[in-house]
């Protein structure tokens, strides 16, 4: 084109703004974790030591730290299958399905996406409460005693954390789905149809692999979000109790940099889960690669 | 309308399973958020006794004590400053961004898609600290010229702070949709004359509608829901805060009397706006993830 | 009280105030305002932020009002439930308070931050200021022992960097009503302690509750003085090797590790800061016996329902052996100046100005939200007598035989990953369901214990 140099300049007021902001408030501050984490600092005195590697290497002793690692990944792990599941097959049922009130069920199903998690956190305490609780008390009328599970106790909280975070994350994955999943051309199910496959072999043999660049995308934004909802269900919910059993990375490092004055510490915590989400979404990204299947 | 074809047994059963299925989840979705509602609107001692016992009454002191004394009003304005100014400052710049890191091919086109998409995985929850230590060290220096530092406390830069982390997700929704599109549209508006700046306008942002009023939607509810960021920026004792900040205040105050009534209906105060909002706008929402805004 | 002031004497160091130090005049008059530093302009202005607690926050705007008439010095006033979130980021933006009142112990621990980061001014010569408005100094106001405990001096310098605020002595709180209905007397040994928890099982009732583990603080504190005395009590706190293989530890272990066993099995799961009331009502609701609490309980619960003929009653921690005695944690808060306020002289004079009794006659008449009195008592000579109700029976605790514990765990540098309440108070949570030996818990104790020695100030 022989506009090049407006085309230059255009492109410069396109992306230079972006650029800028990304750059200022992600970047800098992405790169400052990961150099804070190399010193000793405390909240309120301005000093600082370089410690070196120091940080990271006492996390690896540090059981409470191991422990808040290990929800994390349980977390990670469970929520993202029960979610998946459960998104996939709601999004095919009123996919493909002829549904009275379709809409209505969508509707109701994205609206816990669109509460806040202080919002979800207090209603789940109301729902938790062991003596008058919305949950035991209903679990009572189906037994012939009264129900008394200690939803926030320490055999069951993180129970109840998978449950508040899978009611609260299932209508989003539900819609992506079904955004993707009715771009399907009905075209493909018609002739399927005529083949004789059945709802279940239809769903597996056509509609999981033609949104399966969709699924790949979703199973990166459910690692990244349930470390992010993991810390903020955490802090708005439990504050890691009873006794650390709650507890998970990022309210830990939350923990570590204002409650104990360990700033460097903290940001050691950060760096490393930073790395780890990072390092699983490169691995589950590599697992689940196929050739894209077009229609 | 729908025609009910001869259907067997097991497909009889397959539909009840299935109709099942999906009013127990509206059910576990909806009743939970009914209470809240009907609880906001209970005297403090009801709280005590059965959950699912109704309102003795309309207490609706509740509301007025949230509003004033809680201040949940002067929350709710900025709230509601907050998040406007964000959604317009991410729109003025993701959507230029994104249009073009997907349409044209240029140097460095693709870096800066691989560091936007690299920003996806970057928390927000975890920069929070060094944004603040950095806006600190800016009104330090500011001071130092001005007199006095306004980078903290500002609803402007808390909006900045916004729409900046909310940059890659927006980006990538916009571009996997800018690049669906065929390019004819472009070789065409040129041919008529038109320059770049006025065929992404004219042309390319008003298809892009159905995108756009998707990522409105998904930015204005984390806007508004955000709690961490508001929390750390809006510093100032007798300043402003959002609405989640406030709730938070409401839920973990200890050795003070409890108050339940005025709890629930800080919580109702907040959910509103976006109940409301998602349902004048969830047909948009998911006409607009249908249209391909999302298909990756 | 007077008793109480011997007492609380044999619980800390003799007394040496560093007498001396520039202490402003008292300022009678409305411009004798000390040599402001960065006041500039006419009006000299400072900036108060005080936790807002059961005390409510109005009792905190007619003081600094009636600090204002008496000394012409503006005051400018932040009163919020979670002070931390709000005065917080302000001054690690470099903005802070003049005075803060606020008290160690809380999840947030702000002030303990302030202590680990050296970060507090010394006020030692706050105490030999005259009272501004009166002729009276400071310590002459002050009930003997608050200004000698780890709590306001908390480097053991013999300095003050901590006024002593509004006290209040904890203890086990019950349904004095139930005791009276049942002829059950209050345990005053932990044998008897046990004997009744039995009695109380076949009854259906759980010896035993807690709101938050964070309350378990008053409650070792007072437990490891009614077991090994004030010796004990300060060779714990401050670390000294091997003291918890001592059998004085043990004892004080054993006996948690029991009452876990007796408490009510629900509290682990609600012992969080959104469910703490519901602990709480276990004892309004004759579910439970005892818990550890403070005397704004009877405030914090005014609007809960409770059992037919309930009567809050408050005991000391029982004595471990017959004849022994029996403890009461003497919690109280603290005002400081933070190193970085910018008008240090004026927030002296405030200071000052708490124990005067002008100001102890507002805190003392202190009402909550919903009206219901909850006197805020400063540590100052006589104020007991002026109490009724509840809090007479409340603060009459040290007349009736129990003795003051006071002071806490010595200040140390920060340790990444370890905090007192995580190493101390947080297992009793797995004690109780069962989810952790008594040996693992007295394990993580040790070590931290051996950690913190070498980080101390």
């Amino acid at each position: 084109m022989e506009k090049g140099k407006g085309r230059k300049r255009f492109l410069f007021f396109c992306v230079a703004p972006a650029v800028l902001l990304f750059t200022v408030f992600m970047v800098i501050p992405s790169l400052n974790v990961f150099r804070m984490s190399l010193f000793r600092r405390s909240a309120y005195s301005p000093t600082e030591e370089f410690v070196g590697l120091e940080n990271f290497t006492k996390l690896f002793g540090d059981a409470n730290f191991i422990r808040s690692i290990q929800n994390t990944i349980l977390l990670i792990v469970v929520v993202t299958i029960v979610t998946f599941g459960f998104a996939l097959v709601f999004a095919g049922i009123l996919t493909r399905e002829k549904i009275k009130g379709q809409n209505f069920f969508r509707v109701i199903f994205y609206v816990p996406n669109i509460l806040s998690v202080v919002v979800i956190s207090a209603i789940f305490s109301a729902i938790y409460d062991t003596n008058n609780g919305i949950l035991n008390s209903l679990l009572s009328l189906f037994s012939p005693e009264k129900v008394a599970i200690l939803w926030k106790g320490e055999g069951m909280v993180m129970t109840s954390l998978i449950i508040a975070m899978v009611w609260q994350a299932i209508g989003y994955y539900m819609v992506m789905y079904m955004a993707s999943m009715s771009s399907v051309p009905e075209s493909v199910y018609e002739s399927a149809n005529l083949d004789g496959a059945g709802r279940v072999t239809q769903f597996f043999r056509i509609t999981l692999p033609l949104i399966w660049t969709n699924i790949r995308t979703t199973l990166t934004f459910f690692i990244i979000s349930t470390i992010n909802m993991a810390f903020l269900f955490v802090k708005a919910m439990t504050n890691g109790n009873p006794n650390g059993a709650s507890e998970v990375a990022l309210s830990y490092m939350y923990k570590q940099a204002y409650t104990n004055s360990s700033y460097g510490y903290g940001m050691a915590i950060g760096a490393l889960v930073f790395l780890f989400s990072f390092a699983l979404s490169a691995v589950v990204n590599k697992v689940t690669e196929r050739d894209a299947l077009e229609f | 309308m729908e025609q009910v074809k001869k259907t067997s047994g097991g497909e009889r059963l397959y539909k009840v399973f299935i109709y099942v299925a999906l009013i127990t989840l509206a059910v576990l979705i909806l009743v939970p958020v009914a209470w809240v509602f009907m609880a906001s609107i209970k005297e403090n001692s009801e709280f005590y006794a059965n959950p699912w016992a109704l309102p003795a009454g309309f207490h609706f002191q509740n509301f007025v004590e949230a509003w004033t004394e809680a201040r949940m009003g002067d929350y709710m304005l900025s709230s509601v400053l907050v998040t406007a100014l964000a959604l317009a400052i991410l729109l003025v710049v993701a959507l230029p961004a994104a249009y073009a890191l997907s349409r044209f091919h240029f140097r460095g086109r693709r870096f800066f898609s691989t560091c936007f998409m690299a920003g996806l995985f970057i928390n927000v929850n975890y920069i929070v600290v060094p944004i603040f230590l950095m806006l600190v060290d800016g009104d330090k220096f500011l001071r130092g010229i001005f007199g006095r530092g306004f980078l903290l406390n500002n609803i402007v830069v808390l909006a900045l702070v916004y729409a900046s982390t909310a940059l890659p997700f927006t980006i990538y929704l916009l571009s996997g949709y800018f690049s669906t599109l065929p390019h004819a549209y472009e070789e065409a508006a040129y041919i008529d004359g038109a320059g770049y700046g006025r065929t992404m306008v004219k042309i390319i942002f008003p298809m892009a509608k159905p995108s756009i009023i998707t990522i409105i939607l998904f930015n204005f509810l984390s806007f508004w829901n955000e709690y961490i960021i508001a929390m750390t920026l809006l510093t100032d004792p007798n300043g402003t805060r959002t609405l989640p900040v406030g709730l938070m205040n409401l839920t973990q105050a200890q050795q003070s009397a409890a108050q339940y009534g005025r709890l629930y209906a800080g919580l109702v105060l907040v959910m509103l706006p976006t109940l409301l909002l998602y349902v004048c706008v969830q047909k948009k929402l998911t006409q607009g993830m249908t249209l391909g805004g999302l298909k990756g | 009280m007077k008793k109480f002031l011997a007492l609380s004497m044999a619980a800390v160091m003799a007394a040496s105030l560093l007498a001396g130090c520039g202490g402003s005049g008292s300022g009678s008059g409305s411009s004798a305002v000390s040599s402001g530093s960065a006041g500039g302009g006419a009006a000299q202005t400072i900036k108060v932020a005080a936790i807002e607690t059961a005390y409510g926050s109005d009792m905190w705007k007619e003081v600094a009002a009636a600090f204002e008439a008496e000394t012409g010095i503006h005051v400018e006033l932040t009163t919020d439930k979670n002070l931390e979130d709000v005065i917080g980021p302000a001054m690690k933006a470099g903005n802070y308070p003049d005075v803060v009142h606020l008290a160690t112990g809380r999840e947030d621990a702000l002030t303990e931050t302030f202590i680990k980061d050296n970060a507090l001014l010394d006020i030692t010569d706050v105490l030999s200021m005259t009272v501004p408005g009166e002729s009276a100094k400071v310590s002459d106001k002050i009930a003997g022992g608050f200004t000698e405990t780890s709590l306001t001096n908390p480097y053991g310098d013999g300095k003050t960097y901590l006024a002593p605020m509004f006290y209040s002595p904890c203890g086990l709180f019950y349904n004095a009503g139930l005791f009276e209905e049942k002829g059950w007397s209050v345990p005053t040994t932990w044998d008897e302690m046990w004997e009744l928890g039995d009695k109380a099982a076949e009854e259906g009732i759980s010896l035993f509750t807690y709101p938050t583990t964070g309350y378990f603080d008053a409650f070792f504190y007072a437990l490891m003085y009614s077991v090994g005395g004030a010796e004990f009590f300060d060779k714990a706190t401050h670390y000294e090797e091997g003291i918890w293989d001592t059998p004085e530890a043990q004892t004080c272990f054993d006996i948690v590790a029991k009452l876990a066993s007796y408490t009510e099995p629900t509290t682990p799961a609600q012992a969080n800061d959104q469910d703490f009331t519901k602990n709480q009502q276990l004892v309004l609701d004759n579910k439970a016996l005892f818990m550890p609490n403070g005397t704004w309980i009877v405030g914090e619960m005014a609007k809960a329902p409770r059992a037919d003929g309930f009567k809050w009653g408050m005991t000391a921690l029982p004595a471990v052996e017959d004849g022994g005695d029996g403890y009461s944690y003497t919690w109280f808060e603290q005002a400081w100046i933070p190193a970085g306020a910018a008008n240090p002289d004026a927030a002296k004079q405030f200071i000052a100005f708490l124990y005067s009794d002008v100001a102890c006659e507002i805190f003392a008449s202190a009402k909550n939200a919903d009206g219901e009195p909850t006197p805020a008592i400063q540590p100052v000579l006589n104020i007991a007598d002026k109490l009724e109700g509840d809090n007479q029976l409340f603060y009459s605790i040290y007349d009736n035989g129990a003795k003051a514990a006071m002071g806490n765990f010595a200040a140390t540098d920060a340790i990444e990953g370890l905090d007192i309440r995580t190493v101390w108070f947080d297992p009793v949570n797995s004690l109780v369901a069962g989810t952790m030996t008594e040996q693992q818990w007295i394990d993580g104790v040790k070590d931290a214990s051996d950690q913190l020695r070498g980080a101390l100030k």
